[in-house]
């Protein structure tokens, strides 16, 4: 090889090598990467997709800007099928090969669970995630995690509060999946609607996965309450249940909470779909009141972008808040110190992704506001002011 | 309304819902009981039978008249691809390595879905009409009523092709004993073919039924794997006993779903599987000499 020996030859292959690695770290060091354990296959598939969109316009608007004190931020994410055992192998695998990792989105509620402990030792990250669940509304043993909207116990406020000012003393049914998701708010939620003078007349659990509900919407029938609320679903059974109702005569409202909010899924449902309610934590893509980040959104995004996208848009928007008060006081990127800036978060404004200033007085964003779809223009509209529940 | 007419409304939807489970298990038996394969990717050729609908009567807004003979015979081409190209260049295979390529078979066709259709869940159009069924007093859903009644012909037309046709004979000649089959010159090879793309056809049909009713999405697959339990309770290789299995099962949710809560309908139905597995571990109707795998 060019009378070359071969200790020259590992010597100049080594030394180029250094020459080319050595730019790279400097300018990787400088970066701050938000992880994603991203659910975009699977049974939340449609909500991983949205969501990874909603993370990377945030990012690349921030990054656009400046960054972060000069710092650009970066998402490096896979695939988990909404798999725990996955959503921790991902999480491994990416906070071992990027350094200045502060920031991760998570998939699940079992994720955000299983991987806690491992988020306090490390100290030195936030996360969020898709899960609304009320147990991660804990600010103790849930420190290093937030929630970009209310949890789930507080979605059921916002809807309560909302029924007991339309119809005080409205008869209620609770219809929840037979899963940890489904049956997260019923205890708190049940204890709640007392509280508000409203009467919970039934609960209606289905099996995870349940396709034929006719037997369920017989009970539904007999309870004949105001208002059914509905969790633990993104569409099925609910279009059944509304199907069936309308065949039976009931004049029961259906409401929904976050992840059956969106309305593009609603679309194809056609006219039983029309006045189906729900609790919202963000504007909706195509909201008409004025909103400076949504109006810059349409112009990067043309087309309807689900109700995922707000959701990964906001957290994305939170953390780069968070890293942004840290740094402005000079601190490191410590789980500590970001969560405490976190918090200091107040009256904060969104460009009207939420339509009211928002604060983080714990681990959630206790604001929502009742929608209702409209099949006609295919379009949920607003019913109800923002309702804050913020103790 | 009475307790009785109650009581019979919720048994009128357990026998319904059973119905469609019946319709999805004959598809386990079918290939069963002529190739001996269990296909676990019945699910998903179920789930595949919905998105053809989806496509035909949806995306390019034709009637369901044409749509339903679409998804059933796509499920079936998919049957006749897989059978030809997968399954029968591996007899003669472990059982166990067949099994697992149904299994990845299903994986797979999850994936082309959402590759090909997205992740969201999706609603089909109506093509069942919307007027109450009342029988006496009692309520029937519509869309129950009406699955009921094409499952209950679906298994009908099953039981006599078995018992007259010659397709059918030859089927359970083969499911009987191979090489007498062959020796009697029975066309055995395409006996399998034959037996993968009515079953998948089959699956494919009650896919545009139950998406129908609950919608569709890459994960009502799962709707198989309650069907397994069908045949593993009625007999693996009894078409009777698929039929019977289901309505008992579907009864059996119901009244449990009804009278003591939803979160109880599993642990019934999957305490009969264990029971079952127990006590008569080929089924109600099986063959005793099954291989459980």
């Amino acid at each position: 090889m060019l009378g070359m020996t071969k200790r020259t030859f590992m010597a100049l292959a080594a030394s180029s090598a250094l020459v080319t690695a050595v730019p790279a770290f400097a300018q990787e060091s400088g970066e701050i990467v938000i992880g994603g354990s991203l659910p975009l296959t699977g049974v939340f598939g449609f909500a991983g997709v949205a969501i990874e969109a909603g993370i990377q316009d945030y990012i690349k608007i921030i990054n656009e800007e400046g960054g972060i004190h000069g710092r650009k931020l970066r998402l490096a994410y896979e695939d988990t099928g909404y798999q725990v055992d996955q959503s921790v192998a991902v999480f491994n695998k990416l906070t071992s090969q990027n350094e200045n990792m502060h920031l991760y989105y998570g998939d699940s509620t079992a994720f955000s669970r299983t991987i806690n402990p491992e988020l306090v030792r490390r100290g030195d990250m936030i996360m969020a995630g898709a899960s609304f669940a009320t147990e991660i509304n804990d600010p103790v043993n849930f420190a290093p995690q937030f929630i970009a909207g209310p949890d789930y116990t507080e979605m059921y406020s916002i809807l309560l509060e909302y029924i007991a000012k339309e119809k005080p003393g409205a008869k209620l049914v609770f219809v929840n999946s037979d899963t940890e998701f489904g049956r997260d708010p019923i205890a708190s939620s049940t204890a709640r609607a007392k509280e508000l003078g409203l009467e919970v007349v039934d609960q209606i659990i289905t099996p995870p996965g349940a396709v034929d509900v006719s037997t369920e919407v017989l009970k539904l029938r007999r309870a004949r309450p105001d208002y059914a609320i509905f969790h633990g679903y993104i569409l099925a059974p609910l279009p059944e249940f509304m199907t069936q109702a309308k065949q039976l005569g009931l004049d029961t409202k259906f409401m929904g909470t976050f992840w059956s909010m969106d309305s593009s899924i609603w679309e194809s449902v056609g006219d039983v779909a029309d006045g189906f309610m729900g609790v919202m934590p963000y504007r909706y893509y195509y909201d008409e009141e004025e909103a400076p980040m949504l109006e810059r959104i349409r112009q990067m995004r043309p087309t309807y972008q689900a109700t995922g996208y707000m959701q990964g848009f906001l957290t994305a928007m939170l953390m780069s808040e968070a890293v942004k008060r840290t740094l402005d006081e000079g601190k490191e990127l410590t789980s500590t110190n970001m969560k405490a800036a976190m918090n200091s978060i107040k009256d904060f404004d969104t460009g009207g992704i939420i339509g009211v200033p928002i604060s983080v007085p714990g681990n959630t964003v206790p604001v929502g506001r009742i929608y209702q779809y409209d099949a006609g223009e295919k379009k949920m509209q607003p019913v109800s002011d923002w309702i804050s529940v913020a103790e | 309304m009475s307790d009785f007419v109650f009581f019979l409304e919720i048994c009128l939807a357990g026998l319904g819902s059973g119905a469609l489970l019946a319709l999805t298990a004959l598809a386990f038996v079918l290939i069963y009981k002529a190739t001996r394969v269990i296909n676990l990717a019945v699910g998903e050729i179920l789930m595949m039978g919905g998105y053809f609908f989806f496509t035909v009567a949806a995306g390019m807004s034709l009637s369901a008249w044409i749509a339903i003979p679409v998804a059933v015979a796509g499920g079936m081409a998919i049957g006749a691809v897989v059978e030809r190209g997968v399954i029968r260049p591996m007899l003669g295979e472990d059982p166990i390595s067949v099994f697992m390529v149904t299994v990845g078979l299903g994986s797979v066709l999850v994936g082309i879905v959402e590759l090909v259709w997205g992740t969201d869940p999706r609603t089909l159009p109506d093509f069942m009409g919307t007027a109450p069924v009342f029988i006496g007093e009692a309520y029937v859903s519509r869309k129950i009523a009406i699955s009921f009644a094409i499952a209950a012909v679906v298994i009908a037309l099953f039981l006599t092709l078995f018992r007259f046709w010659r397709g059918g004979v030859a089927l359970r000649a083969t499911a009987t004993d191979q090489a007498a089959a062959y020796s009697c010159g029975i066309n055995v090879p395409g006996v399998f073919s034959l037996a993968w793309i009515i079953s998948c056809g089959t699956a494919a049909g009650a896919g545009v039924l139950l998406g129908s009713i609950g919608g569709i999405s890459p994960t009502m697959g799962a709707f198989g794997l309650s069907a397994l339990v069908v045949v593993i309770v009625g007999g693996l290789d009894s078409v009777a006993g698929a039929l019977i299995a289901g309505l008992f099962i579907g009864l059996l949710e119901a009244l449990t779903g009804t009278y003591l809560g939803g979160e109880y309908k599993l642990v019934f139905t999957f305490g009969l599987l264990i029971m079952m597995l127990m006590i008569r571990p080929y089924g109600l109707f099986g063959t005793k000499e099954i291989e459980r795998l």
